[in-house]
This record gives structure tokens, C-alpha cells and sequence, in this order.
């Protein structure tokens, strides 16, 4: 019976060159969108490297203080010495990657300009992250007591300092008039995965900052715990320090929330301090989704009907023959679902091309966006709906066509 | 003929409603893109208000400097004098860290006859900071010296700020009130409109205030005009000389540099919202060319029958034509109706003008959509030949 559809279509297909091409252009095109924008949004909520330890992690950022009376608000995000001197005492946190803020510095090489963004870390950063070395080794607690003038750098910075050194283990990198020893090389990262991004990453003992003893600061921190089991308690232990923080002078309340991946990128995106932005990220997504949908079904509806209604006569003869209107629908969505498959097919085709070109322009750094799984899921549900709204009001309009007139035709 | 058009619009409405509604959605989609493009547009028109090539913007972090107000402005001093011997140096001037194209803002509010102004750009600046960027004073002075002795702190604003608050741009000499009205501030000059957040953002009302030893401390940001042949030796030179100097991290940006990134921050997803609505359209203009296409061939009989009874090919074509564009009207009008609501509450807070312009520039590009669209099928209408047409049926 499928054979049977599947043979009709091709055949309808084949007729109306013309409507044929208008249907795939439109399927097709507003198929690579959405799974374009599906492959950015699964970048920004799945950065992967170096982060492959989401499910066991609580991300904290940024704090909040706030004197609720007269409307002030400080935000910014936090200190080392908020990190060193509570959040490390928390039980449940097995390890804890502290970093700052990416800061530029420029090295001036055969009077060419590199501008390097630099980090600075502790020791567990590397335990918790999963950054893959490329040669060297990272810093450790022995060089991070001694304050040793040590650098781990990203391959983009080896290769745009050094050239085409082989093993640059050992030499030295000169940036803001300090030369530090490189001691390790790591892949890219992507600027998607924003707190991990960096061209230089050099021990927290050389920040002139690390020794204030404010709450804020330039420094955020990924909490690692034990197993996945443990991040809930995690988060109520955070929770409950954070409640008994001293509150600086002039200011009433402080709000400082330990999130797990996705709801830290939503906070950061739409949310603020007391709420996570969660529903509003997945309304205001949906939303737009489905207006941007909207145009391109209501086309594929009315092409779709002046094709039935060219049929007329051949529906006519199959109802006569006793073909039930259920029988007629099913064969006009199954056929509807094999025009939006091919579209799809073709769609894939062209955000292969798209995702391209995307990483190619390099316009956020190591940028590289991926066709995998998830998403090619998501492109089959979206095709698969946008097939079905599309056909069944035609097929449902075609069911009622009256077997006299359609015969007449 | 109208009254008969709409009969026979009428006795396909089943089949006009979708195309109704998919002209209406389209509307509204080039509203929104017409919209957003008007709003740039009149933004990118207005004057920058100053000049941002060969700045360059050297950001270092104070930390490491004296804490006492007096030694700090003895600093400064001296450093000002050895960058001022540079012959590569044109002009130079501290500010705290929000310069145009800077992603810092700081933000102050104003009092002005028991009225507060929030949202106000405050620019804590040296006294070079005019000629590091040409700024042009339309009322009034820029600071100078004699000015740290004064009682009320000297300030200099913006055209647009100065028209809201006294509904003139000549207020040099009077006096406004800081953000509790406590203080008093002088106005002594009046500048044009600055857009210091790239050239698609408008201009945000804004006050520059002198770094003085009170606020020397905030000071992050060394500004330099420099001159032709400065190139990429003197740049190392300077940052050596700033790193020894400020013994911190230091970073050198050059400000035409910052403003092409600040642009295409704008730019890009201008391009991509483009890129989605011309192809929305272009998908849109291919369906209803089908459509009406299709729709022709089915009416042979009827035309073919005006045809006989002796209408030319013209009136056929017009009527094709002015069909597809009745119905274009009814959409444009329920579209206008959802349109017009934005100027009237104000959503979004952009001027009414943006909008109407829109609305205008919408209503024309959807007709000429329609015109382009059933001309062909119109045309073809009309070469229908009445013999061959009444044959078929």
C-alpha cells in the first residue's frame, strides 16, 4: 500500500515541475534554517570541550547585592577569596576549577600585534576540565604556592606566536613585558564554551587581585561533585552559605546562585538573580519558531490544495469505487510526508553547506558547529510536523469534494 | 465592476481566506523587517558627533598606583608631560573606561526643576578629551584650568538632553541638580549628540564630567589622538613604556578597529533577519504566483466566455489583476489595523515616525508584490483564445 503512495507522489511530483520546485524550495530552505539554528542553540547548551562533566557540575558566576529599599544593585562576578574562603568548605563539593574573566593583553612580534586573552586559574581547573594537551602538562599546586611564572597556551596562540616551532615546551612568552615559561599546549576551545575559552592560562598566584577580600571580583568556578547524585545537595549547601554571607554595609540582601549548565546559559540569557529564565528562554524560542513556521505552511497549504483540486477527477474516480474520506486523507498526508522527506533530505544537504560556512568565516573563534545527532533528531520532528500540519487541512478539504463535481471535472 | 469583482471574490471566499491570510502574515513580516530597517537607518543618518580615526585606546588597571588623591595627580602630571613629548602624539587625555565603542557603561541621573533624567551617560574625562576626539561645541566652552577652583562642579552635555530639560541648546551657565539634587552641576558647554555606542544605536543622553582629584582614582583609560606616522613600531614602543609606567596589564586598541566590531554586532544579525525574511518573501512570491497561475487555467470557461461576448485582452488581464489586488487590500488593511497598534502603545519605545514610514514602505512593496505576481498570469489570461477555451469545456 506504502509502495503504492509512495509511487502516486513520485508521479504528482513529476507532473508540476513548476509547483513541485515551488514546495522543495520552500520545504527545503525552511528546513536548513531550523536545524541551523538548532546546530547554534545545541552548540551554546552542549559546548563539550573541555566540559564533558555537566551532569555532575553547578556553575557559579556572578553575585548579586542589592539594597532593596532605595534600589541600588552591584552585580559582578565574584572573588577568588569568595571561592577559597567559602565555597571550598562545603562538603559536598569534591573539586572546584576557579578562573577569571578573560583579560587582553597585546605581544608585539616582528612589529605585528597579537592581541592575547588571558586567564587565570587554580590547579583543580585542570582536574575538573577535561582540556586535551597537545604536548606539556599543566601547572600544579607546587607552582601555584611558588607563584611561578608558568603558561599554559591554546594551539591558536602556539601557532600564531611561534610559527611553525615544533615543541614549544620551555621557551618563553612574552606578554605584558612579563616573559612566563610555556609549560603546556591545549586544543582550541570554542568561543561558544564561554568561561573556558582562552588563548593563555597562567596560575591565580600571579593576579595582582587574588588577595582582595570583597565577595566580588572577576573570578567564576564550576563545582564538581562526587557523582550526579550529589549536585542537588550541592546546590542546597550553596544555597544555605550563600544565606549567611556578611552583607557589605549600605546593602540588604545578596543573591548568588550555584546553577547547572543549561539553567546558567538561560539565567545569563533572559533571567535574572531570582529567576532562571528557563520558561521565558523556551517561550520566546517556541514563539519565534513557530511564527517563522507559520509563512512557509500557509504556502505549502495553498499549493497543496490547488494540487488536489487538479486531482479532482482522480479522486472522484477512487470515491466512487468506495474509497472512504479516512483512506483518502491517509493517502494524501503519506504523500505530503514523502514530499517534506525529500525537502528535508535537501535540507540537510544545505545546512551541511550553511554549518560550513558558518566555521569557515571564523566569526566566533574555533566556532565548530556540528550535524549530529541531536539535531538531525530534531530536523526529523520538525519535517515530520511540518509535513503533517501542511497536509492535513488540504486532505481534509479534498475528503469533502463532492464525487459528482470532482467526476464532472 | 468593482461590486461584481467583489461577487466573484465572495463566491470563492473558501479559497481566498487562505489567501488572505498568507498575504496578511506576509505584511506583517515586512513590517517587522521594514520596522527594524527604518529605525537603523535614521540612526546610521544622524552625525557621529566626533572623530574616531587614528585614536588609539590604551586600558591598564590601576590598581597598582598610589591610593593618595595627591600623589596620583602628581602621576598623571608626569605622564602626561612624557606621552605629550612623543612626536608621534597628537593629543592625549584620560577617562574612565566608557570611551565610544567600549563596552563599559556607567550611568548617572539628573535633576532638573524637581524632574529626574536617568539613564544619562556619565564620561569622567581629562581636559584633551576634545581634541583627542574633535568634538564640536555648539553653546558654550569646553573645561579649562581655572575650572578645579570653582564652587559647582563643571559639566558639559549633549544637544538632545539639553532641549529636554530646558527646551533650548543655548543653557550654557545654568545650573542642574545631581541625582538626589544635593549638588549642584554648571552646565558651560553644549555638544552635539554623540554616538558612542556604534553607528546603528542612537545617540544616549550624556554628561562629561572632568577627572579631578576626587574621581583620578576611576582613571583606567589612556585616549590618544595620534598622528599619520604612527605605525605599529611606536605602538610597541608605547606599550612598553605604559606597561613599565602602570606596572599592570596593559592593552592597546585601535578605536576604528573597536567600532568595526561594535557595527557588526548590529550588522550581523541585521544580515541574518534579512537573509530569513527575503526568503520567506521570495517563498511567499513563488506561492502565490502558483496559485493564481492555477487559478487562470481553471477559469478558461469563464473567460473564454467574456472573451466571445467581446472583451479585449486588456479588461481581461486588468480584472485578473485588480482581483488579486482587491483581495491584497482587505489584507493590508486587517494588517495595517495590528500595525498601526505599535505606534499607538508605544511598544518598544522607538518613534512613531519609524513605524509609519514602515507601514507606508510595507503597503507598497506588498502591492508591488501582487502586481508582480498575477501580471503573468493575468497576461496569460488574456491570451486565451475564446474558441478553444468554450471548445474544452
Amino acid at each position: 500500500m506504502l509502495k503504492n503512495y509512495f509511487k502516486i507522489a513520485l508521479a504528482v511530483l513529476k507532473r508540476r515541475k513548476f509547483f513541485t520546485f515551488i514546495s522543495l524550495f520552500g520545504i527545503s530552505l525552511t528546513l536548513t534554517i531550523l536545524m541551523v539554528a538548532t546546530a547554534l542553540a545545541d552548540k551554546m547548551f552542549n559546548p563539550g570541550y573541555p566540559d564533558y562533566n555537566q551532569h555532575r557540575s553547578l556553575y557559579v558566576e556572578r553575585i548579586e547585592i542589592k539594597n532593596t529599599k532605595e534600589g541600588w544593585m552591584n552585580m559582578s562576578n565574584l572573588s577568588f577569596y569568595f571561592f577559597e574562603h567559602y565555597v571550598s568548605r562545603l562538603k559536598t563539593v569534591y573539586k572546584m576549577a576557579i578562573s577569571s574573566a578573560q583579560k587582553s593583553s597585546n605581544a608585539y612580534l616582528n612589529n605585528k600585534k597579537l592581541v592575547i586573552g588571558y586567564k587565570y586559574t587554580n590547579a583543580d581547573y585542570w582536574n575538573v576540565l577535561s582540556y586535551r594537551f597537545l604536548e606539556g602538562k599543566p601547572y600544579g599546586e607546587r607552582e601555584i604556592k611558588n607563584a611561578e611564572q608558568v603558561a599554559v597556551i591554546s594551539k591558536k596562540t602556539k601557532e600564531a606566536y611561534f610559527g611553525d616551532e615544533k615543541s614549544v615546551i620551555g621557551l618563553y612568552i612574552s606578554a605584558d613585558n612579563i616573559n612566563y615559561r610555556v609549560i603546556g599546549v591545549v586544543d582550541n576551545v570554542s568561543g561558544a564554551a564561554r568561561n573556558f575559552t582562552g588563548d593563555m592560562y597562567l596560575p591565580y598566584t600571579l593576579a595582582k587581585d587574588s588577595k582582595n577580600t570583597e565577595l566580588m571580583g572577576s573570578y567564576n568556578a564550576v563545582l564538581l561533585g562526587r557523582t550526579a547524585d550529589d549536585v542537588p545537595r550541592m546546590k542546597k549547601e550553596f544555597t544555605q552559605m550563600v544565606n549567611k554571607l556578611p552583607i557589605p554595609p549600605d546593602f540588604d540582601k545578596i543573591y548568588c546562585n550555584a546553577d547547572g549548565f543549561k539553567t546558567s546559559i538561560a539565567r545569563r540569557m533572559a533571567g535574572d538573580s531570582n529567576s532562571n529564565g528557563i520558561t521565558k528562554v523556551i517561550a520566546i524560542g517556541g514563539i519565534f519558531v513557530l511564527l517563522f513556521l507559520l509563512l512557509p505552511t500557509m504556502n505549502l497549504v495553498n499549493i497543496n490544495i490547488t494540487r488536489i483540486m487538479e486531482r479532482s477527477s482522480e479522486i472522484g474516480v477512487r470515491k466512487a469505487f468506495g474509497a472512504s474520506s479516512k483512506t483518502l486523507v491517509y493517502q494524501f498526508i503519506v504523500e505530503n510526508l514523502i514530499l517534506t522527506f525529500i525537502g528535508g533530505v535537501i535540507g540537510v544537504f544545505l545546512s551541511l553547506l550553511v554549518i560550513y560556512l558558518i566555521n569557515e568565516s571564523d566569526y566566533i573563534s574555533s566556532f565548530n558547529l556540528t550535524m549530529n545527532l541531536t539535531v538531525l533528531f530534531f530536523s526529523l520532528i520538525t519535517c515530520f510536523l511540518f509535513g503533517l500540519i501542511s497536509g492535513v487541512y488540504p486532505a481534509w478539504r479534498m475528503s469533502k469534494l463532492n464525487i459528482v463535481k470532482a467526476l464532472k471535472a | 465592476m468593482y461590486k461584481h469583482l467583489f461577487k466573484l471574490i465572495w463566491n470563492k471566499r473558501k479559497q481566498n481566506i487562505l489567501f488572505l491570510s498568507e498575504i496578511l502574515i506576509s505584511f506583517l513580516v515586512v513590517f517587522a523587517v521594514f520596522s527594524y530597517l527604518t529605525y537603523y537607518y535614521k540612526n546610521y543618518i544622524k552625525p557621529l558627533g566626533f572623530d574616531y580615526d587614528r585614536v588609539w585606546a590604551v586600558s591598564y588597571n590601576s590598581d597598582q598606583l598610589s591610593k593618595n588623591a595627591d600623589s596620583l595627580n602628581i602621576f598623571y602630571t608626569n605622564l602626561n608631560k612624557a606621552l605629550k613629548a612623543m612626536p608621534e602624539i597628537e593629543a592625549i587625555s584620560f577617562s574612565s573606561s566608557n570611551y565610544p565603542y567600549s563596552s563599559s557603561f556607567m550611568s548617572t541621573g539628573l535633576t532638573q526643576g524637581g524632574k529626574k533624567f536617568n539613564q544619562i551617560s556619565d564620561f569622567n574625562v581629562g581636559s584633551d578629551y576634545q581634541k583627542v576626539w574633535n568634538i564640536k561645541l555648539i553653546d558654550g566652552r569646553w573645561f579649562s584650568p581655572e575650572d578645579l577652583i570653582s564652587k559647582n562642579k563643571e559639566i558639559i552635555i549633549n544637544e538632545t538632553f539639553s532641549k529636554e530639560m530646558f527646551g533650548t541648546a543655548k543653557t550654557a551657565g545654568k545650573l542642574i541638580g545631581d541625582f538626589d539634587d544635593k549638588r549642584k552641576f554648571k552646565i558651560i558647554g553644549v555638544v552635539n549628540d554623540f554616538k558612542a555606542n556604534g553607528d546603528f544605536v542612537p545617540a544616549n543622553n550624556l554628561m562629561f564630567s572632568r577627572l579631578d582629584t576626587t574621581n583620578l582614582k576611576w582613571a583606567s583609560t589612556l585616549l590618544i589622538r595620534v598622528r599619520e606616522t604612527a605605525g605599529a613600531s611606536f605602538e610597541s614602543k608605547l606599550y612598553k613604556f605604559m606597561a613599565t609606567m602602570m606596572r599592570s596589564a596593559v592593552e592597546i586598541q585601535h578605536v576604528d578597529e573597536m567600532r568595526d566590531a561594535r557595527n557588526k554586532e548590529t550588522i550581523i544579525p541585521m544580515l541574518l533577519f534579512i537573509i530569513v525574511a527575503g526568503f520567506l518573501i521570495i517563498n511567499v512570491a513563488l506561492g502565490l504566483f502558483g496559485v493564481l497561475w492555477y487559478n487562470i487555467n481553471k477559469r478558461k470557461g469563464e473567460i473564454g466566455l467574456r472573451r466571445a461576448i467581446g472583451a479585449s485582452g486588456i479588461s481581461v488581464s486588468t480584472q485578473m489583476v485588480l482581483e488579486s489586488l482587491i483581495l491584497a487590500t482587505i489584507s493590508v488593511l486587517i494588517g495595517c489595523f495590528f500595525a498601526v497598534q505599535f505606534p499607538l502603545l508605544n511598544v518598544f519605545d522607538v518613534a512613531s515616525g519609524v513605524y509609519l514610514i514602515a507601514i507606508l514602505l510595507s503597503v507598497l512593496f506588498i502591492y508591488t508584490l501582487v502586481i508582480a505576481c498575477s501580471l503573468y498570469p493575468g497576461r496569460q489570461a488574456a491570451a486565451i483564445h475564446p474558441a478553444i477555451a468554450l471548445h474544452e469545456d
